[in-house]
């Protein structure tokens, strides 16, 4: 999945492992308005999973990934 | 959004790795939209004890300074931080009343925010949970 779409916010994650990413992105979620983007940039291989899942579990769309540099970009836009 | 999960969990032992383990769950799950109760029982309860610094069990509680620098070195926070994490994202905290007077701990000993609840008033959570574990 390589669709990127224009991002309003950005949430760097790099150093931080699990569960830490996800606790700080749903926080961070909070913040934005419905139908707005959130660029979440980590370098934990588990966030690979992680976020998917969180994305799937709490009815948010992943509108984008991808891998650049040994860190997992990923495009999370707000639904509810 | 799909259906909300709830998330019962037991914590019978008050370890640092038990603790931890505990609250890293609870906290990663209340962040995924999941309600999470917790029910601390025997050595769990010192757990909730205001100003509660878990130890690694037996031999090993000499290097659990170690593990909380290493923790916090790939952003882990500390475990009343972590507590306090908890509190702030909804997590529902209950102490067993059994274990409360066998080791003789009070209300005012523990933390704020806590409930006390007695094994049937848990299992009548557990029950209605969709996902059950015991830390112990």
């Amino acid at each position: 999945m390589v669709i990127i779409m224009d991002k309003n916010d950005t949430l760097d994650a790099k150093g931080l492992m699990c569960p830490m990413p996800i606790v700080k992105l749903a926080k961070k979620m909070k913040d934005l308005k419905v139908g707005e983007v959130l660029e979440l940039i980590a370098d934990d291989v588990g966030s690979k999973e992680d976020v998917p899942a969180w994305c799937k579990r709490t009815g948010n769309d992943l509108v984008g990934q991808k891998e650049e540099g040994g860190a997992f970009y990923f495009y999370i836009k707000k639904v509810q | 959004m799909a259906e909300t999960k709830k998330f019962a969990m037991v914590v019978s032992e008050g370890g640092f790795d038990k603790a931890m383990m505990a609250m890293m769950m609870a906290n990663t799950a209340a962040s995924m939209g999941i309600e999470t109760h917790i029910f601390y029982t025997f050595f769990g309860l010192n757990l909730l004890k205001k100003g509660a610094k878990p130890k690694m069990p037996g031999m090993m509680r000499l290097f659990t300074g170690m593990m909380i620098k290493k923790m916090k070195g790939i952003g882990i926070d500390g475990y009343q931080e972590q507590m306090d994490m908890a509190k702030e994202l909804g997590v529902k905290i209950y102490a067993c009343n059994t274990s409360m007077n066998m080791m003789g701990i009070k209300q005012e000993d523990l933390i704020d925010g806590v409930t006390v609840l007695g094994a049937a008033a848990f299992l009548d959570i557990g029950t209605d949970s969709d996902m059950q574990l015991f830390i112990g």
